[in-house]
């Protein structure tokens, strides 16, 4: 049955997920490695007794949307990476990351308890240079922390690609 | 290393943020890995990479959305707050690349009575030239209150 794009646009836009929470509260370690992969020192993020000393009363994560994601979700282990994507169905299943907008609201603490509540915003299908078939879809991840407090909306956009050799095969 | 604390009042419009270079190798995807907990294969194994249509390995949203963090947070300290995010990822950060991250100060203002800077902040390679754009904005505390 040939791809259709309306009908996914029809049953999937404004679709919402239930409210899920993170496996674990959010660690230190999560954060140290977070920091580590860039060369990020700053002590607000790493250092207990230096964050102890600051406005926020303690070591925050940094305000990167992908960790409060990671906080929301399933957790370090094991990998999971299909459950923080939405599932739409797309002719490819290769997985680009092409962007994503976070506003915040709140900062994250070390023992805060994420969740996240998800929502397709939209979907649609332009061309790319590999795949002139590929689906673009738009997912709105609200999350907030242990008291309801709202802590970040992160809206991301995804691209869904078929292989060379899956686009060759078509034709 | 403890980030000065910037006041609104110090900040100009034009003001470059501080930059840093981060070498991309096998050991700095494997950090990558571990750091963003991303285990698609794209990101850590190259024949799937390339299977997919991609000239090899690359860096995942959640290493280069940290390192346009770390930008804006070295240069905020710790009384700052990062308001606003949005990056696009246009071109890929790949072993062999060194990664350049800058910002810049683009406006400064005054609304519901928080001080607020919008900067540029981007990601850049040799090979790619800008590989991700982004803009921010960041809430900063005021001499006026802090006195």
């Amino acid at each position: 049955m040939p791809y259709d794009i309306e009908a996914v646009r029809r049953e999937y836009i404004g679709m919402e997920f239930g409210k899920s929470r993170g496996r674990y509260p959010v660690e230190y370690d999560p954060i140290r490695r977070h920091c580590h992969m860039v060369d990020d020192r700053n002590p607000l993020f790493l250092d207990p007794e230096y964050a102890a000393g600051t406005q926020w009363g303690g070591v925050i994560a940094p305000p990167s949307g992908w960790l409060a994601m990671y906080f929301a979700s399933l957790g370090p282990w094991p990998p999971a990476f299909e459950a923080l994507v939405p599932v739409v169905p797309a002719p490819g299943k290769q997985i680009v990351n092409l962007s994503q907008d976070v506003e915040w609201f709140d900062v994250i603490r070390v023992g805060d308890h994420l969740s996240v509540v998800r929502r397709i915003a939209d979907v649609y299908q332009k061309a790319i240079s590999i795949d002139p078939e590929a689906v673009w879809v738009v997912s709105e991840s609200t999350i907030t922390n242990q008291r309801d407090e709202l802590v970040c909306v992160v809206r991301n956009t995804l691209l869904f690609h078929r292989t060379p050799g899956e686009v060759a095969a078509a034709q | 290393m403890k980030a000065q604390q910037r006041y609104w009042e110090d900040v100009s419009e034009g003001e470059e943020l501080a930059n840093f270079q981060i070498e991309i190798n096998a050991r700095r995807a494997y950090l990558d890995v571990s750091g963003s907990q991303d285990w698609y294969p794209p990101h850590h194994d190259a024949e799937f990479a390339r299977k997919a249509g991609h000239a090899g390995i690359f860096m995942t949203t959640g290493f280069t959305q940290a390192a346009l963090v770390r930008v804006l947070t070295d240069w905020m300290g710790d009384e700052g707050f990062l308001k606003r995010l949005s990056f696009e990822m246009r071109r890929q950060q790949r072993p062999g690349d060194t990664m350049t991250c800058r910002g810049r100060v683009t406006r400064k203002y005054i609304e519901d009575g928080r001080h607020y800077v919008d900067c540029e902040v981007w990601a850049e390679s040799e090979r790619e030239g800008m590989t991700t754009p982004g803009r921010a904005v960041v809430a900063l505390p005021s001499r006026e209150s802090a006195g």
